[in-house]
């Protein structure tokens, strides 16, 4: 066995590519480390980069790059013998099978880890030293060899081991690296689909346990970590952690058993007598035969050709799909995407999406990677066939044209493509059949898979028989093709993003049912003509130097080339150089000539650029808007339009001001003109920044007014390189007024925010929103200083098939040509945001009594897509319960129509305007809800109709905190009318999912943690947080007062302009509804970041008689108190928490027949209930109404206790 | 049609010179080129197959200027590797007709019998519908000569056939060779010296890159004719006779050495007269072609 290890040593030591090996995993950490070429985990922000958590990640995802090192390590001992026919010898030498194995899988396996190693090394020695490249070394920590070691034992070394088992079993078991490749692809599919699951709540302990790599179960064990729990804790060698290290080392472990059992160490000798038996047979039969030569003719004009074409192209799609690696991926592919869409593939809430065909094609879309591999992989093994199979001689003296071969190569794969998309496409309907969404889009299949993926993978294929016919090695050509793909990744982080340096770039978008593909197919097809101009070239170049007979020698192969070079290879390499240039000229005129083209270095530098020359401007005194008038007239076809109208702009402030700052859109397929009514000048122009200074010709003293006239032309040019306009498309225009109509003054939204970006552009760190104090931002509301309340007029015209939509009451709609005009006013003042929206609609209308008879009647309508009316009952439903609920409790809805409009699912979101709702195709129409399901679209529009109230009632002020005025009272409007409507179960699956979102949220933080009443747009606190306090607030003060303090609030702050409502406000709302004894859950649920640590330890019952039982819990409890970083820190316990006891209820489930607040003052606690049914779980908290990082150990079950005997 | 080799020449990149101002007449019929293994005769074969690109020099095969018209060599040449491989997978009639398509026999029907004659030819038909990687050595081999038959080539090269071989398939196999039709060029190269003789009008010895001797295998065994003497010897005397001796060959004979010498006269009255083979003149163009010899049997 000794022996075996040495040799394999010696082996590896003496072969190059070993320390090429190294030296690839040593620069993977390397550069991963020391540059920002990588970013994994949570890094970023406040998140060191060398952090166990974030080295952790890092090295799992470079094992993810290096598992072919490991597949071309450990696959190879055994199968090497065979593949030089040293079997025999070996095997006939006195060693044991297990001597010899074990040898060999130990040899094999020692190399592993020293190139391993590098990962170690690289990552060290990349984080020690301040590398002149690297910006700052802020977020580095001082140097501990455990932030790498930690990481390295409990992931790489059982990862290799795993690893390196199976691709020993399939090497020596398979003799033949492609299985041992196909294993690679399958363990890669695992991460995948573990991926996907590990999107939904319910499937994430599966994800943690499946995936080989382990990526998982470290997601689901740091994935509530906060910030500063990510920089000083190591990642535990226990929980899923350790059960996913335990079951995929059981695997390593099966399959080295299963190999020393089935491996045969014996001589294959296999000449079968069967066959013999009868060929005796039939050879007498022919003694009495005449041979004789058949006269035939040999033809080689284009038709034989093409027959050869045929005929070999055939041949090797045959061979291709007959092999045991394409078989098994193949139907590994197939039986992931079943997967994926039966247990994963859900949305948000983990609620179903109904499997439409472009759903499908996405699922599929997941494996898009792997479909590269095995078309680079198998192009390898088809360049080579005849080669490895020793038939190239008598090949190559064939009397066909060298283009032959090649062309059926090609076709041979391509059809192999065609296959496997086939074999998807029939999946993909199949389950939508079974889904029982039976809508088949075949336009989006062909597109998608055909044109999309198939386009991908034939271009791979070009460039795969591009460079093995260069090179000439196998090997070498995989290795290329793997540098090239990595480089592709590396010249993004030096600045090169135009797609026409990312080989095979071309996409054909998101597909929206409203919008199809929409604008993204003419520049998809431009781009794959240009890709396809370039392969053209490549393949060309690979005919004309691909080796025929045995001299491989460059001068050699020149040579022949020339020789080759014919007339027709000739016009085909200038023809498909023409169409190369050709389109990418165009390509390049279209995005970069008659568009605008930045990478996003630039586009950092132009915002630091804004910021220092114009930030000046920021606090000057200007007039507000009060009176908007637009024309907008919409041409979808062409996805241009004008807008024409005026500002009314009034001076509110005590100054006079001469001067006017308008900050046109910057946008540069649009042009703005400006004039103001009573004479101007144009003082400076900041042409860049399409910012300019107007002179007054009569300054505006304050109080008064002037009217401000502006053109809008947006016309949209050629194609551009990525981030096309989807706000004005074919079907489903959609825009607001901030993106495109000129504000006023300085616009601070355009700084750079995150603190990485601001250090490297050299500027201070800044806030990301104004103290809650701040006057200068009471004195303006979350929707900008343009303007307080605005009155507002619109004229929307578009093409006759669409319907237009603004805010307010439709007062005229008439028809000139081929156009439709809608003519929209508001009646009373309203915020200065509107949107602009058209599209092809069915309307559905109802109405809404308000329940006091004095108010009026309320129309509401939507708008959607045809094909979308799977929900739009529990939209109008929510709509009708959401108005109903808010004008009881909080006040009278201030309009008398409502209305939802769907948009293409671009963009994924609801946002309420004035009295109109666009709604995301995404979110809520596509949507498969069931009975026990989260009724999102019910729920998502609650939330916005709750907006009416709160953002357009009450207007808040724009500083820290303004969100929980908002978002969190709107989250809770919704909130409180779900619970009006659904059972209590539905209730806490979206709670659950709130907390998740939260507790994930933490984890991300970039910058810092706020508290509730501090939030600065940070969505996991201002919604999720949200949600989950004010269910809280209202189950320890009660919904009655929480909506009494609301009203009070409604009625001191709607309707008003400055100074605007803050979050110290609304808290003493809340505050005078709260006895004394619960002031304190104000100060955690709002004011701090607070979170609790509920667990009960024993359980315990005792029958008294069949309607008594006494329960003994145990419970303990801690309370947290966290800063912005996540340092925690316990505080005294004075709290009032529930304390619960379930029985089986009579549908089977457990039904609460205990829940009593009870006053918890010490860490541990015991209690003795007494309940009148026998008890199943108990504990403290039930229903996790605190926030609580464990919030599944609250519960425990109830055992009957023991007699002491 | 003949084949006509002009001053070809070929030094690999390792430095090995595998064909040193090679010039050889090859008329219609069979032609052996005979030489021990690493004689360069793969490589000749291989130039004249096409596969092959010399340094210098050309090739002729009656109008077809073999180095530039490959393609319309290919179209009559008929070719058998030394060594080569098949699909273990594909049975005999797939691969064969696959290979007919692309000789350009792309008439189905055609194909079929011609595929259907060669296989009977060969003797394989019993065996068609078997996967290549079952078949043994000289089954392998006659698969070999099939397909380069197809379609009657006016050029055939064989590169060692027969090597490796049981007498019986040896056997077989040549006299498949020899049934090849009279207007063919073949040539046949090989390291067995009966080969040569029993199938061959043409020959030729070929050692280190050098063609040592042309002509018909009678008039050279005429040539040595009355030279070559032979001795049987102790096994401890073998040195001292090689000394001596311009010994061209030797063999274990009964476990004793028996040495054979080409010489004018004869050695000494110990040495018996030997009749002229062959295998006597190869042995002693070698002989003199390499100093000292190394000759395999």
């Amino acid at each position: 066995m000794l022996e075996f290890i040495k040799f394999e040593l010696n082996y590896r030591f003496s072969r190059p590519v070993t320390y090429i090996y190294f030296l690839i995993v040593f620069l993977m950490a390397f550069l991963a480390t020391s540059t920002d070429i990588v970013r994994a985990g949570g890094s970023g922000g406040k998140v060191m980069e060398n952090a166990p958590v974030v080295i952790t990640a890092l090295m799992l995802a470079i094992m993810i790059f290096a598992i072919f090192i490991t597949s071309a390590v450990m696959g190879v001992p055994v199968l090497r013998d065979f593949e030089h026919k040293t079997d025999s010898m070996v095997f006939t030498t006195p060693v044991s099978k297990w001597q010899y194995l074990s040898g060999k899988f130990i040899g094999s396996f020692i190399i592993v880890l020293l190139i391993s190693s590098g990962l170690l090394l690289g990552a060290m020695f990349g984080q020690s030293f301040q590398w002149p490249w690297k910006d700052n070394m802020d977020n580095l920590m001082a140097f501990n060899f455990m932030y790498y070691w930690n990481p390295y034992v409990i992931f790489v070394l059982p990862n290799l081991f795993i690893f390196s088992a199976i691709f020993f079993l399939g090497g020596s078991l398979g003799k033949k690296m492609t299985v041992v490749y196909a294993q690679g692809i399958i363990l890669f599919m695992g991460y995948l689909v573990a991926q996907t699951f590990l999107a939904e709540l319910d499937n994430q302990n599966l994800a943690a346990i499946l995936d080989p790599f382990g990526f998982g179960s470290l997601a689901v064990t740091t994935q509530y970590w906060t910030v500063a729990e990510q920089n000083t804790q190591f990642i535990p060698f226990s929980g899923f952690i350790l059960y996913n290290r335990l079951v995929w080392g059981a695997v390593g472990i099966a399959s080295l058993a299963f190999l020393f059992i089935r491996f045969n160490f014996q001589l294959a000798g296999n000449a079968s007598r069967k066959t013999k038996k009868k060929g005796t047979r039939e050879e007498r039969e022919l003694k009495d035969q005449v041979i004789e030569s058949p006269v035939v003719q040999q033809i080689f004009g284009f038709s034989a050709q093409l027959t050869q074409i045929r005929s070999l192209s055939w041949f090797y799609f045959k061979w291709i799909i007959k092999q045991v690696p394409f078989i098994s991926i193949a139907l590994a592919g197939v039986a992931f995407v079943f997967i994926i869409a039966f247990v994963g593939g859900t949305g948000g809430y983990d609620i179903e999406v109904y499997m439409t065909s472009s759903r499908a094609v996405d699922m599929i879309g997941i494996f898009n990677l792997f479909f590269i591999i095995i078309t680079v992989f198998y192009t390898g093994e088809i360049v080579w066939k005849e080669r490895d199979v020793k038939m190239n001689l008598i090949y190559d003296a064939l009397p066909f044209p060298n283009y032959v071969s090649t062309a059926s190569k090609f076709i041979g794969m391509v059809l192999m493509s065609i296959f496997i998309l086939i074999m998807l496409m029939v999946c993909g309907i199949l389950i939508q059949l079974i889904k029982g969404y039976p809508v088949i889009e075949w336009n989006v299949y062909l597109t998608s898979l055909f044109g999309d993926t198939l386009a991908l993978m034939v271009l791979y294929l070009i460039l795969g028989l591009f460079v093995q016919a260069l090179v000439n090695h196998k090997f070498v050509g995989f290795g290329l093709m793997f540098a090239f793909y990595i480089s592709m990744i590396v010249m993004s982080e030096v600045g090169i993003e135009h797609a026409m340096f990312y080989f095979g770039r071309a996409s054909v978008g998101n597909y929206s049912e409203m919008n199809n593909y929409g604008h993204y197919l003419t520049p998809f097809s431009w781009f794959n003509l240009y890709w396809f101009g370039l392969a053209a070239i490549f393949y060309a170049v690979a005919i004309l130097f691909t080796v025929r007979g045995i001299d491989s020698s460059f001068a050699v192969r020149l040579k022949l080339g020339q020789q080759r070079m014919t007339r027709n290879a000739l016009v085909t390499i200038v023809g498909a150089l023409i169409i190369f240039a050709g389109s990418g000229a165009y390509i390049y005129y279209n995005t970069n000539v008659l568009n605008e083209y930045q990478n996003s270095d630039d586009g950092k530098a132009d915002r630091a650029r804004y910021e220092r020359t114009l930030n000046q401007y920021e606090w000057i005194a200007q007039p507000k808007i009060i009176d908007t008038y637009v024309d907008v007239d919409l041409y979808p076809k062409s996805r241009d339009f004008k807008a024409s109208g005026y500002y009314v702009l009034k001076n509110k402030s005590d100054e006079t001001i001469d001067q006017i700052h308008i900050q046109k859109s910057v946008d540069n397929q649009l042009t703005t003109a400006l004039s103001f009514e009573g004479g101007f000048s144009v003082d400076t122009v900041y042409e860049d920044f399409k910012y300019t200074v107007f002179n007054l010709d009569s300054p505006l003293a304050p109080g008064d007014s002037v009217k401000m006239n502006f053109d809008v032309v947006f016309t949209t040019v050629g194609f551009k390189e990525s981030g096309s306009n989807t706000d004005v498309v074919y079907n489903g225009t959609f825009f607001n007024n901030s993106a495109y109509f000129p504000s006023i003054g300085y616009n601070s939204g355009f700084e750079l925010s995150s603190d990485d970006d601001r250090k490297e552009q050299d500027l201070e760190v800044k806030e990301r929103m104004m103290e809650t104090d701040d006057p200068r931002g009471v004195a303006q509301s979350l929707f900008g200083d343009d303007a307080d309340k605005i009155s507002f007029e619109v004229v929307v015209s578009t093409d006759s098939s669409q319907i237009a939509i603004a805010p307010g009451y439709l007062q005229k709609k008439w028809n000139e040509g081929d156009r439709v005009y809608y003519h929209y006013k508001m009646d009373t003042p309203m915020v200065n945001f509107y949107s602009i929206i058209s599209a092809d609609f069915v309307v559905i209308k109802d109405t809404w009594q308000p329940p006091v008879d004095t108010l009026p009647e309320v129309n509401l309508e939507i708008y959607y897509n045809k094909g979308h009316e799977y929900n739009t009952e529990r939209m109008m439903n929510g709509m009708k319960e959401a108005l109903t609920y808010y004008t009881k409790n909080f006040s009278p809805y201030q309009f008398r129509q409502l209305r939802i409009m769907e948009f293409p699912k671009y963009r994924s979101f609801a946002q309420s305007f004035a009295n109109t709702v666009p709604f995301s195709e995404g979110i809520g129409f596509i949507q498969n809800i069931k009975t026990n399901d989260v009724d999102l679209p019910f729920y998502v529009t609650a939330h916005e109709v709750a907006h009416q109230w709160w953002g357009h009632q009450v207007t808040e002020a724009g500083v820290k905190g303004n969100a929980m005025l908002s978002e969190t009272l709107s989250q809770y409007s919704a909130l409180m009318v779900m619970k009006k409507n659904f059972k209590p179960e539905i209730i806490k699956e979206f709670l659950k999912h709130e907390l998740n979102s939260y507790l994930m949220g933490r984890t991300f933080e970039q910058k810092k943690e706020m508290p509730l009443y501090q939030v600065e747009g940070q969505g996991y606190i201002h919604y999720r947080k949200g949600s989950l306090v004010m269910y809280a607030l209202q189950d320890y003060i009660g919904e009655d007062s929480v909506n009494a303090a609301l009203k009070r609030f409604n009625e001191d702050w709607a309707f008003k302009d400055a100074p605007y409502p803050t979050s110290k406000d609304l808290i003493s709302y809340y505050r005078e509804v709260t006895p004394d004894s619960l002031q304190y859950i104000i100060t955690d649920m709002f004011e701090t970041i607070t979170l609790f640590e509920n667990k009960t330890t024993e359980a315990e019952y005792e029958k008294v008689s069949d309607t008594e039982y006494i329960v003994d819990l145990d419970v303990s409890t801690i309370k947290y108190q966290a800063d912005s970083l996540g340092n925690e820190e316990a505080q005294e316990l004075k709290d009032w928490i529930d304390i619960g006891v379930f029985a089986e209820g009579s549908d089977g489930k457990d039904s609460l027949i205990y829940l009593q607040k009870h006053k918890i003052s010490q860490e541990e606690n015991s209690f003795t209930l007494t309940v009148g049914a026998e008890p199943v779980k108990a504990g403290i908290d039930p229903i996790n109404k605190l926030i609580d990082r464990n919030p599944k150990d609250n519960v425990k079950s109830v055992t009957e206790k023991e007699e002491a005997i | 049609m003949n084949l006509s080799i002009q001053n070809l020449s070929k030094t690999y990149p390792n430095g090995v010179q595998a064909l040193k101002d090679v010039n050889l007449e090859i008329p219609v019929g069979m032609f052996g080129l005979l030489g021990p293994n690493g004689a360069g005769k793969s490589s000749l074969m291989r130039t004249i197959a096409t596969l092959q690109e010399p340094d210098t020099g050309s090739i002729q095969l009656g109008d077809l200027n073999v180095l530039t018209q490959k393609t319309e060599v290919r179209k009559v040449l008929g070719y058998l590797p030394q060594e080569f491989g098949v699909y273990p997978k594909v049975s005999a009639i797939d691969l064969l007709d696959h290979i007919a398509v692309l000789k350009g026999i792309t008439n189905g029907k055609e194909r079929t019998k011609l595929v259907k004659s060669l296989l009977q030819k060969t003797n394989l038909w019993q065996h068609r519908k078997k996967g290549l990687g079952g078949y043994s050595g000289g089954m392998k081999q006659r698969f070999g000569i099939a397909q380069a038959l197809i379609s009657d080539p006016k050029l055939i090269i064989v590169d060692e056939p027969t090597a490796g071989l049981d007498p019986a398939e040896r056997n077989r196999f040549l006299n498949l060779l020899s049934e090849i039709g009279e207007n063919t060029v073949v040539i046949l190269s090989t390291h067995i010296v009966d080969d040569v003789k029993e199938l061959c009008t043409n020959m030729a010895i070929i050692n280190q890159g050098e063609v040592l001797k042309t002509g018909n295998p009678l008039e050279a065994i005429s040539e040595v004719e009355g030279k070559i003497w032979s001795k049987t010897i102790e096994k401890e005397e073998l040195p001292t006779y090689q000394d001596k001796f311009n010994v061209i060959s030797e063999r274990l004979i009964a476990g004793k050495p028996e040495i054979h010498v080409h010489s004018d006269g004869r050695p000494d009255d110990s040495f018996a007269p030997k009749v002229a083979d062959l295998e006597d003149v190869y042995f002693s163009r070698i002989k003199e072609s390499t100093q000292p010899a190394e000759v395999a049997v």
